[in-house]
């Protein structure tokens, strides 16, 4: 019986696990060698330079820009969308009629390409005729024709916001979850004990969603490390990299300056945020666990 | 028909040692029944005689023939799962034929066989059903359909009733038993329940951490255990235990006067006493006395559990139906010597 | 609970949660609709502020511009020729995977589960020089290929950890029952495990066949002549030259979203399903 097993784990992991390695773990590791080098991305010839691209990281004004927004857009991404998803999912677990369609509706955003969500808000913000403005106008009764993604100040926000309007809905159906997972006796000893709807939320269902949460909060990071397509249609990281992010400013120095041995050295940095934030993820997740296994 | 032999059966996982030696000879046609704590080798021996788990050293032969690392499949043996593991997609006549297909057997045949076996099994009108639409005692049926369209030549079940509630549980008991009685075929049981075990084997083997601790017939076993494990373990309630004290042709039991030693008893430092063979008695004739801590009536029998100063737990005592004993109740016993088990200090009986 | 309580007082929550939901639906849908309503104007109408009004008749001609532009069928058939495959040969890598992982476990399995389902999690950058470097090297770079080799190589993480934890849940006195009746490895997957994980492979379909459509950054690194785009990339391109026509670039938008549109409304089940067990159970 083992040595049939054997044969068949063999069989069945051989080709799963020869893309995975050559496709995704070999180019990880690839991507530490290069960030050594100062390769183009067309010579062949290309030499070993040692940890001058990370010394580079240290003295970039633009890379500094990339992280400091990166880290603004991970803040507002755990806030707006998790507390709007907990907020959509509280309203709906009321079982609210049509509570099917607004759900469909909350939800609707996550199947649309970042490039169509990307769009659309492009044409919210347009100054012209862009709904914001057209709002705006209606209400002052004076011609508003603010640029907001044109502006420094303004163009960062304008793209979370898009953002975050795409991913409410991911973590309204995680929280959605978590909600129906908890024991309706639970609910049912409150009702009995006399606790009122703001107590029953504060100490009973908050803390039973805990581990949604820490997933609402994993996922919203990880995804916001991930922030590309939708900067790329909707600001290209402008105006004057005022919206630049880590991986936008990967993808510039990549494949639009061709230095691909700082890019990889960009994604370098890139990979071990995103270790230390999985490793958090995945303690938080063991110590949910205990408790809730 | 097949005869079944297993020599010095061995089986670790890593260092663990799970299955510490067997030998058994199981004759052909026999029912035999593993029987034994949870934990104790029983499953797992069952697992390796139908080749589903490898065995570490040792051989599995049938009718002599050595199939100790031979493919499941071509062992000619079937089993009935603890959950059934009826196909959920395949209805009732694919799951009966599932093993007929894979050896592309003509549909015909198949056809003919599944009729043959639906009927003996009185599973005619629920051939085009799904599993999910059966009841408990239905789906066990499929499973044993399943089984023996094959004809295989030894039956496997591992705790088939487990799953049914107990008035199923007597019916399904008795149809296995005539099933085996028709086919004549090598059965072998594995079931926790000593009821089970008693009712259908022909003989019965109590496995207990990784060995065989007995085998015998029912009956054997329960008049004649060759140890403290087997005299526990084999009759419901359970046997009494009293420690005892033996010393120079004298025994002393708590709550006992002090009486000569019966002849080749020496070193017992156990005695046991069956429920059964524990009688109400009036005042001279009385072995031991204590108080009724808690009455069971069961209604054809009554169990009263009497606590008894000195000793470690209370006796368990067998009563008819309508005793009209109570709690708090004082009463006088008397023990069957006749009997009665001692046992040494290794738990063997003398 | 309330409703076996004697005498039912009136109770405004219900009719205030569902004001509320009603609010928050419309703006919810605001940026759609705006959409929906720009492929149906004239540009004339857009650019003179009309975007955001209901229409006082309907415009066609954007949807015919759309679909009359052979780049247009192009981008289609493009996508379409990457998304298939990635989504199918994904879907297989992940079955025989987490075929292993739930079934078949050995020493050190779920260390290499982990690690695979790890990969989920990174940001694609990361290997963005090397997969570039390495498909140029095989002169494949402006061909389709790289783009469904790399999704089918990301969709792994996924696809495994969807299949273990689904074929986790089959009993393995199932596979054992087959084994007994003489059903090779194989046929216990094809013919007993599979069969019971088409509502799994559903919710695999779904995420990938949108996740794939919809992908941006790939088929922008390793495709570079127009007919060989995709269609997200494509819409980028047209913008050019359907530059202040915004009512085409509504309609193609619509048009371009449509396949996700319609797997999201008849399986939206699935997807949900997918989204959060993928992200539950990561």
């Amino acid at each position: 019986m083992e040595q049939h097993n054997r044969f068949w784990r063999i069989a069945l992991l051989a080709l799963p696990l020869a893309v995975f390695g050559l496709f995704v773990v070999w180019p990880l590791f690839s991507s530490f060698y290069y960030s050594f080098t100062n390769w183009n991305g067309f010579d062949a010839n290309y030499s070993f330079v040692g940890f001058d691209n990370f010394a580079k990281i240290t003295t970039d004004r633009l890379f500094m820009q990339a992280a400091i927004n990166t880290t603004l857009w991970m803040v507002a991404a755990i806030v707006l969308p998790t507390a709007l998803g907990l907020m959509l999912a509280l309203l709906l677990d009321s079982r609210v009629t049509g509570a099917r369609v607004f759900k469909s509706i909350f939800y609707l955003p996550i199947c649309l390409s970042a490039v169509i969500v990307g769009q659309i808000w492009t044409w919210i913000y347009q100054p012209d005729w862009g709904l914001l403005n057209t709002l705006v106008t209606q209400a002052t009764g004076e011609k508003f024709k603010y640029a907001w993604l044109a502006k420094p100040d303004s163009a960062l926000w304008s793209v979370i916001v898009a953002w975050s309007w795409q991913q409410t809905g991911l973590s309204m159906v995680i929280y959605l979850a978590g909600l129906t997972a908890i024991p309706g006796d639970l609910l049912e000893v409150c009702e009995i004990e006399g606790a009122s709807p703001w107590q029953r939320f504060r100490r009973v269902v908050l803390p039973l969603l805990a581990p949604s949460t820490v997933v609402v909060v994993a996922l919203s990071v990880i995804n916001s490390l991930k922030g590309f397509d939708i900067l790329y249609i909707m600001t290209g990281g402008g105006p004057f990299n005022s919206s630049d992010t880590l991986a936008m400013h990967m993808y510039n120095e990549s494949f639009k300056k061709y230095l691909m041995g700082y890019g990889s050295a960009i994604s370098v940095v890139l990979f071990l945020i995103a270790l230390a934030i999985i490793g958090l993820y995945f303690r938080q997740l063991r110590k949910v666990d205990r408790i809730y296994g | 028909m097949a005869q079944l032999q297993l020599s010095d059966l061995r089986k670790s996982f890593g260092p663990v040692r799970v299955i510490k030696g067997l030998d058994l000879d199981i004759a052909d046609g026999e029912f035999v029944v593993f029987v034994g704590p949870s934990g104790c080798g029983k499953s797992t021996t069952l697992r390796m005689i139908a080749g589903l788990e490898d065995v570490t050293s040792g051989a599995i032969r049938l009718d002599g023939s050595e199939v100790t690392r031979t493919r499941p499949a071509d062992r000619g043996i079937a089993m009935v799962f603890q959950s059934y593991a009826l196909f959920p997609h395949m209805t009732v006549a694919d799951n009966i034929a599932f093993g007929l297909h894979l050896q592309r057997v003509d549909r015909a045949t198949i056809a003919a066989r599944v009729r043959d076996v639906a009927e003996t099994l009185q599973l005619t009108p629920l051939l085009a059903r799904y599993p999910r639409e059966l009841s408990g005692g239905q789906r066990q049926r499929v499973a044993i359909g399943r089984a023996i369209i094959r004809n295989p030549k030894v039956f496997l079940f591992d705790e088939p009733l487990s799953n049914l509630d107990a008035a199923l549980r007597v019916q399904m008991r008795l149809e296995i038993a005539r099933l085996h009685q028709r086919l004549g075929a090598t059965m072998v049981y594995v079931t926790h329940d000593q009821v089970e075990a008693m009712t259908l084997a022909d003989r019965i083997v109590v496995f207990n951490d990784g060995r065989i601790e007995q085998v015998g017939t029912p009956m054997d076993l329960y008049e004649h255990p060759a140890n403290r494990f087997v005299a526990g373990f084999i009759g419901a309630p359970s046997m009494n235990f009293l420690p005892v004290r033996a010393d120079a042709g004298r025994v002393e039991v708590p709550g006992m006067a002090p009486m000569p030693l019966p002849a080749g008893k020496q070193g017992a430092t156990e005695l046991g006493v069956r429920p059964e063979h524990l009688a109400l008695a009036a005042g001279t004739d009385a072995d031991i006395a204590g108080e009724i801590e808690l009455i069971e009536r069961l209604g054809a029998e009554t169990y009263a559990y009497v606590r008894v100063p000195g000793l470690p737990a209370d006796l368990t005592l067998r009563l008819p139906g309508d005793s009209a004993h109570t709690p708090g109740t004082r009463v006088a016993l008397q023990i069957d010597w006749t009997r009665a088990k001692w046992f040494d200090a290794t738990g063997q009986v003398l | 609970m309330a409703d076996t309580r004697p005498q039912p007082r009136f109770n405004p929550w219900p009719a205030a949660i569902f004001t509320i939901l009603c609010v928050l639906a419309v703006l919810f849908l605001l940026p759609t609709v705006g959409v929906l309503l720009s492929s149906v104007k004239t540009t004339r109408e857009i650019s003179m502020g009309e975007l955001w009004s209901l229409p006082a008749s309907l415009y066609l001609g954007n949807f015919a511009e759309v679909l009359g532009n052979p780049a247009v069928h192009q981008y289609f058939l493009n996508t379409l020729l990457v998304t298939l495959p990635a989504t199918a040969v994904s879907i297989a890598l992940g079955v025989m995977a987490g075929y292993v992982f739930a079934k078949l476990p050995f020493p050190g399995s779920n260390l290499l589960f982990l690690v695979i389902v790890a990969g989920m999690f990174f940001p694609p950058q990361v290997i963005l020089v090397p997969l570039f470097r390495l498909f140029n090297g095989l002169g494949l770079i402006d061909t389709l290929w790289p783009v469904i080799i790399v999704h089918s190589a990301l969709g792994l993480p996924i696809c495994v950890l969807m299949m273990r934890n689904f074929f986790a849940t089959v009993p393995n006195a199932l596979r054992e029952a087959a084994i007994m009746e003489g059903a090779s490895e194989w046929q216990v997957l094809t013919r007993v495990i599979l069969p019971l994980s088409l509502p799994a492979l559903a919710v695999l379909a779904t995420l990938q066949f949108t996740w794939i459509w919809n992908d941006f950054l790939w088929p922008l690194i390793f495709t570079q002549s127009d007919s060989k785009r995709t269609i997200m990339i494509g819409i980028v391109n047209l913008k050019g030259q359907y530059s202040v026509a915004w009512g085409v670039q509504g309609a193609l938008s619509l048009v371009a979203s449509l396949p996700t549109l319609l797997v999201f409304l008849f399986f939206q089940r699935f997807f949900i399903k997918g989204m959060t067990m993928g992200a539950v159970k990561g």
